[in-house]
């Protein structure tokens, strides 16, 4: 098949599904093998770069999502009556950010890193989608495990978990080693 | 105790969203490094804000309890002169704080550049997904033509004229209170049983013939037939018609019972 073609084929995929679409499903879709598909999108990604394209494609966590450019957001809010959206609230985005590094996490350890009871926020982030239940801990109680959802990696710009900055936890170690002697 | 604080921190307060908050908060005003903390006065600056919390009605979390007795517990420590090397193998409580202090800020920075993330992507829009349904095929409508339609147009109106809000036939009586008896809707359907062995409920009770109010009576008389053991009823399906069948026994005795004769529905 013609390159241009294949091409055209994810293009309008994705702009018909909306959602994002999985390599796997777009590979099914083309007849083309997932590494070969990748590079074609990849190369696809490059094009849109251009200033004459008012569209990008998003990976995200292995699927693609076709949306508008970050800076033509401005133009597309006059569009419609300001209505701006409410950001997430201090202590939802810490929560949230407990979460993402530690998933999946149980509600005790979220608990024990900020020093407040999360029960809150942590239904709000629910309700926005940007967290889920990922199962059960295996320790007593067996209480429910809280990992991050696609719509997370959405609102915030991320590719996928791997895309997270790296924390400095040996740091912590190293400093505690070298405390002052009283 | 009246705190110097106090006043100061009224409206500081409620920011807090935990004890940590107000930790760090204390550690950045006083320009402190976070592993290099002075216990006696990040102690008696927390302890402050719990007192002035406390004049203020504040209910104070728990969660700020803890951590005051932990700060307690450090700076009482840092007080006693130490008496043996042994105390070396347990852990520092000093050491436990700023090690949840440290894992705090670092979360705590990341929840900033997250709220970052989140402005410089708001911007962003996204499609709903079509609502392509291939699979299923369009219901075919057969056998449509407008004559049929005109036809099922007369029948909507020649059925529910009266419904139709008809200007012309407004007003040309007073109306009059209805009356309908359960006792004669049970007498016109023994009635109907002596002539037929079996009836539909419609052939004795339609809008043809009768107002609602008198085949709402007389579905309610019909179920008191039943009752009576003086009629069976059939009905295959929901919303079929109801079939009545005689029990053989056609008589009302409604003298001993005084509540049948007076019901006027």
């Amino acid at each position: 098949m013609d390159l241009k073609v294949i091409e055209g084929i994810v293009e309008a995929v994705l702009f018909a599904s909306g959602d994002s679409v999985s390599l796997e499903k777009l590979s099914v879709v083309t007849e083309i093998d997932k590494k070969t598909l990748k590079l074609i999108i990849d190369n696809m990604s490059i094009s849109y770069n251009k200033a004459s394209r008012g569209l990008m494609i998003r990976e995200l966590d292995g699927s693609y999502q076709l949306c508008t450019k970050k800076e033509y957001g401005q133009y597309i809010s006059m569009l419609y009556t300001s209505r701006k959206k409410q950001g997430l609230s201090q202590p939802a985005l810490e929560t949230l950010a407990i979460i993402a590094y530690k998933q999946p996490v149980t509600r005790a350890e979220i608990e024990k890193i900020r020093g407040v009871n999360p029960d809150g926020v942590l239904l709000k982030l629910l309700e926005k989608n940007l967290i889920m239940e990922a199962g059960r801990s295996d320790v007593p109680g067996k209480p429910k495990l809280y990992g991050t959802t696609e719509e997370f990696l959405r609102s915030f710009g991320f590719r996928s978990i791997k895309d997270l900055p790296m924390l400095e936890m040996n740091e912590i170690e190293s400093v505690v080693a070298e405390l002052p002697v009283d | 105790m009246k705190s110097v604080l106090a006043d100061g921190c009224i409206l500081k307060l409620q920011n807090f969203e935990g004890p940590f908050d107000l930790l760090f908060y204390l550690i950045e005003k006083n320009k402190m490094e976070i592993y290099d903390i002075q216990i006696n006065e990040i102690t008696d600056q927390y302890m402050d804000y719990l007192f002035a919390m406390q004049e203020l009605d504040l209910e104070i979390a728990s969660e700020f309890l803890l951590v005051a007795s932990t700060l307690l517990h450090i700076k009482s420590r840092l007080l006693l002169p130490k008496e043996n090397e042994k105390q070396e193998e347990e852990m520092d409580p000093r050491e436990q704080l700023i090690l949840r202090l440290v894992e705090y800020r670092k979360f705590k920075e990341f929840a900033g550049s997250l709220k970052n993330r989140e402005e410089e992507w708001v911007g962003v829009f996204y499609k709903l997904p079509e609502p392509v349904q291939l699979d299923e095929p369009e219901e075919v409508l057969l056998d449509l033509c407008p004559i049929k339609l005109k036809e099922s147009y007369i029948n909507v109106l020649s059925e529910f004229k009266e419904k139709m809000n008809d200007p012309s036939q407004k007003m040309n009586k007073i109306i009059e209170h209805e009356k309908v008896s359960l006792k004669a809707k049970m007498k016109d359907i023994l009635n109907m049983l002596k002539i037929k062995a079996k009836v539909y409920f419609s052939e004795v009770f339609n809008l043809k013939a009768n107002s609602r109010l008198e085949i709402a009576t007389g579905f309610l008389g019909m179920l008191e037939l039943v009752k009576l053991k003086k009629a069976y009823i059939e009905q295959e399906n929901a919303f079929d018609e109801i079939l009545i069948k005689t029990a053989g026994d056609f008589t009302l005795e409604f003298e001993e019972q005084n509540d049948y004769k007076e019901e006027v529905v």
